[in-house]
């Protein structure tokens, strides 16, 4: 059918399409306004956690024993805890954990599973055999159970916590990247560069990675995501960075013993990892969004 | 479908209460993100009671939307229509959703183009069938698939009994369609649209689908609206044939006429294009130069003089309006240079006509 | 169907060995000297030597893998050191309760998020569509512990209307208040569910409304409510069972945030205290456990897809 009769016949049976196209692209637009916002939340929590020792916070492990459990004030705009701490001073420097875990564990898990996963998917054969067996076997192992023994066993501060997540992490990044490099490699541009004697380090880093890099940063960014809140669930556990250090889940875990007389300590930890988990997903899912209708218009 | 009607094919109290389907201006727009898209634009015809109307014209000419609207198919929510569309009794354009339903498969039913789509891939064909049957009759169950195994059997699928319980992707593309004709026909509908029912098949099954459609309609005596690309479909199985460009009907006149001195140019190009009747036909149009035009811009003469070999300076400015030949009252054509210039009778409209 | 079905048991049987064969590894592995926990860190050399000597423990490691191996086949999974409860006790006591936690769970959340998802997708972009979409998108950036830290803050603490934590009562106790703690961690696990489930089946149900047996289907004069719940649901679930399935084998061990807060002994619970007490043939015994639960819920889901779709079963 010519490219005419698609839009009128595409126009004519998809109801919903039909409505939803132009809706979805007003959202697109304001998810643009919503993107950008995000970015910059994103970008601000960063900032403070790289320059916390620089900007006049107070101490976020020794506390003022004489103001414990404070509600917020102008001193302490988020309150103190149980130690007399200054929150937002600890809900600041437990961002450093977060980003560390989530960025660190992500990034370690893209490069193994991400790599292997590119070259499984344009090599097939053997390794490609090889590999996807291990990732299934791995995939049907207890993730979240393995992690806590791991963790418990082999020790938990924070760099021990990052690789374990990360490598537990590999087995799906790698399943996600073969598929969406699976869908490339066969395209005509690969055979094309094949025939005119491109090494396999250059498709895959000049043809394929191009291509497969919007999925890669949009899973990269709910991948984050996961490795925050599971850090949080370590912690529940007392699992997750030793004390005193500050982390949100730490800071949410250790305000269960005075919940009922101070519910402060709930409420910013828990505000900070909610809205930076919602600030990084809507990111995720806006990169997503437009890259699929690039994809579409081809 | 040929030419002749046996007399039993009218009853004459039907006869009486005139065409079964009268469809007048109709204009059905879209709106698109790039605008309002009118993909049939002022189309009028009536449709007798066990006649076969052709309509044919090549991709993006708006015939199967046509199909459609005449149905009252198209989604409310991004579709306007205006006109008239009287089935029977029943008017269709503007008609509450619960009214169509009424009609839906038990009064019009459709035969669409890829019963590989067409087909609920998880449902049992048993279903898909008695669905229609249990809604629109009175049928309990066991009669119900009694009927459908019989509906089965008459669309010419062997061992129906047990065919009734596959799934489609257990049947073969030719086995599909006739399933959907046997689902189209299960309630016994006053008029069938079929919308290119043969395009995703092999040519050789083409030709028994079409046979097999031509030989359930007089056995039921069902108006059929066949909707095709394919002038070598359609001549041997029409009364009359309608061609559609751009959204307008351009032609029309009883199929033996039309063949015999057609007045379009955009006619004789589809025809050129097609191959020859005795030969099986193809599925693939092969070769007018240029594309149909963009129906949300459309052009401001003749919507087919930027292709057309004979178009002059007024076929590009002024929009020729649809006219009747001189000796033959029923044929309509919309063309300032006709192929038989001396043919061309008095300037009527098609509406001016009704 | 049955050679498909059979295919897949013996690649699920396959990895379930090779999963244990993990679990043993890792156990056997990692820091932590099971004598120095029983008999603590200041026993002489020769106790401990014999209580290796009891446990197997200075037998080659392959050795003491099929012994364990042989054992579960005889439903063995061995006896904790510290508790001297049998492995298969734990997992007796503590599974029941999780199963209770997802099923309730479960059909809460189905049952919230199959009609909610139909009735989004009846109408993509109108406003229940939108209010369900954008709470459910908010919902995702909320982690089971925040929303029972607070749901515990509200609910218990404040307003009485469920029990606090360490009120669990075990159901063959007194069934009512079991019930009754039993609620408000379910909902709270329901809450990660339904947001999951919805977000899937909502996409899902959108692409199939467009497909063209669903215009076939209304031309036929069927209701919407029919073509919606007979044509376009079943081919639309796909992507909700196998998430289901991800999801429910999730929380057979991942429930433990909910049951260490109210106290529940579920398995999550029981296997992170024998983890602090390095009670390694608890640990082997409960993370095997769920392996195996986790395999046979792949399998069940499996089979549901060769129902829901039979061409799954086709090669």
């Amino acid at each position: 059918m010519s490219s005419t009769t698609d839009a009128v016949s595409s126009a004519a049976t998809e109801s919903s399409v039909g409505v939803s196209r132009a809706p979805k692209k007003r959202m697109r637009k304001a998810l643009g306004t919503i993107f950008w916002i995000s970015i910059c939340w994103i970008g601000v929590v960063f900032l403070l956690a790289i320059v916390a020792s620089w900007i006049g916070l107070d101490d976020p492990n020794n506390g003022d024993f004489s103001l414990i459990n404070s509600s917020p004030s102008w001193s302490h705009p988020f309150g103190t805890d149980d130690l007399g701490r200054d929150i937002l001073s600890r809900v600041i420097y437990g961002a450093r954990v977060s980003l560390i875990v989530g960025f660190g564990a992500m990034g370690l898990g893209m490069s193994i599973g991400g790599t292997l996963g590119m070259i499984a998917a344009y090599r097939r054969g053997a390794v490609d055999t090889l590999v996807s067996a291990a990732s299934y076997v791995m995939l049907a192992f207890p993730a979240l159970v393995a992690v806590i023994a791991i963790v418990a066993f082999w020790g938990h501060d924070i760099w021990k916590i990052t690789i374990i997540v990360g490598v537990a992490s590999t087995p799906l990044v790698y399943r996600v990247i073969r598929a969406a490099t699976l869908s490339y490699a066969t395209r005509e541009f690969v055979t094309a560069a094949k025939a005119q004697g491109a090494t396999d380090t250059r498709i895959l880093s000049r043809e394929l990675l191009p291509n497969v890099l919007p999925t890669i940063i949009s899973y990269f960014l709910i991948g984050v995501a996961t490795v925050i809140i599971l850090e949080g669930a370590l912690a529940f556990l007392g699992l997750s960075v030793p004390a005193p250090t500050a982390s949100w889940g730490n800071m949410i875990n250790e305000s269960r013993t005075y919940l009922s007389d101070n519910p402060w300590l709930a409420l910013f930890p828990s505000m900070a990892m909610f809205l930076f988990l919602i600030a990084l997903n809507l990111v995720g899912d806006a990169l997503r969004q437009s890259f699929d209708a690039q994809e579409s218009k081809l | 479908m040929s030419n002749e009607q046996s007399s039993i094919a009218f009853p004459s109290t039907e006869e009486l209460s005139g065409p079964l389907l009268r469809v007048k201006d109709l204009r059905t727009t879209f709106s698109t993100p790039r605008g309002s898209l009118t993909a049939v634009d002022g189309v009028s015809f009536e449709l007798g009671r066990g006649e076969t109307l052709g309509i044919v014209g090549e991709s993006g000419s708006g015939k199967t939307v046509l199909a459609r609207s005449v149905m009252g198919l198209l989604p409310r929510s991004n579709t306007t229509q205006t006109g008239s569309i009287l089935f029977e009794e029943t008017e269709i354009v503007g008609a509450q959703e619960a009214t169509l339903r009424e009609i839906w498969g038990a009064k019009i039913a459709m035969v669409f183009q890829d019963p590989m789509t067409s087909l609920n891939p998880v449902v049992r064909i048993q279903r898909q069938i008695t669905e229609s049957l249990r809604l629109h009759t009175s049928m309990d169950r066991a009669e119900a698939k009694a009927t459908a195994i019989s509906l089965l059997s008459q669309v010419g699928i062997p061992s129906p009994a047990e065919r009734v319980r596959a799934y489609p992707f257990q049947l073969s593309g030719g086995m599909r369609q006739r399933v959907t004709i046997a689902i189209a026909l299960a309630c016994s509908p006053r008029l069938l649209l079929a919308d290119e029912p043969t395009t995703g098949l092999d040519v050789t099954v083409q030709a028994q689908i079409l046979d097999l459609l031509s030989s359930l309609q007089s056995a039921r005596q069902m108006a059929v609206i066949l909707v095709t690309h394919d002038l070598g479909v359609v001549a041997t199985r029409t009364d009359r044939i309608a061609v559609m460009y751009a959204g307008h009907i351009v032609e029309m006149a009883s199929t033996k006429r039309l063949f015999a001195s057609m007045a379009m140019p955009y006619t004789q190009a589809l025809l050129r294009s097609t191959p020859r009747i005795s030969q099986p036909s193809h599925t693939r149009l092969i070769a007018i130069d240029g594309r149909p035009p963009d129906l949300i811009n459309p052009p401001s003469g003749c919507a087919f003089a930027p292709r057309c070999t004979y178009a002059t300076d007024q076929c590009r400015s002024e929009r020729p309006p649809l006219r009747t030949a001189a000796e033959d009252p029923t044929h309509l054509f919309a063309c300032w240079n006709p192929l038989q210039t001396g043919n061309a009778g008095s300037i009527t409209t098609a509406k001016g006509e009704n | 169907m049955a050679k498909f079905l059979l295919k897949r048991l013996l690649a699920l049987m396959g990895i379930l060995l090779l999963v244990s064969l993990g679990i043993f590894m890792l156990v056997h592995l990692l820091p932590g000297d099971p004598t120095t926990t029983i008999l603590g860190p200041n026993n002489t050399a020769h106790n401990r030597a014999v209580l290796m000597q009891q446990l197997g423990l200075n037998k080659p490691i392959w050795s003491q893998y099929f012994l364990w191996l042989g054992n579960i086949f005889h439903g063995n999974l061995g006896q904790s050191f510290i508790t001297h409860q049998t492995v298969t006790n734990t997992l007796a006591n503590a599974f029941p309760i999780d199963l209770e936690l997802i099923v309730i769970s479960q059909v809460v959340a189905l049952s919230v998020s199959i009609p909610l998802a139909i009735a989004s997708a009846k109408k993509p972009n109108g406003l229940l569509d939108r209010v369900s979409t954008t709470t459910s998108f908010a919902l995702l950036a909320l982690p089971p512990f925040i929303i029972i830290v607070f749901a515990v803050l509200i609910f218990s603490i404040h307003f009485h209307v469920f029990p606090g934590p360490g009120s669990y009562v075990p159901f063959s106790q007194d069934p009512i208040s079991n019930l009754h703690t039993m609620i408000l961690p379910s909902l709270v696990l329901a809450i990660g569910s339904v947001v999951i489930y919805f977000r899937l089946l909502r996409g899902d149900l959108i692409t199939t409304l467009q497909e063209e047996f669903i215009v076939m289907a209304r031309s036929k004069g069927l209701s919407n409510r029919y073509i919606m719940w007979r044509h376009a649901l079943r081919p639309s679930s796909l992507s909700l069972l196998a998430a289901a399935g991800l999801n429910i084998g999730g929380l057979v061990a991942g429930a433990f945030v909910v049951e260490f807060l109210l106290a529940i002994p579920g398995l999550g619970y029981a296997l992170v205290n024998s983890i602090q007490q390095v009670d390694y043939l608890a640990v082997q015994g409960v993370t095997l456990f769920v392996a195996v639960v986790v395999v046979v819920l792949n399998f069940i889901i499996d089979f549901l897809f060769t129902i829901v779709d039979p061409r799954i079963a086709r090669e």
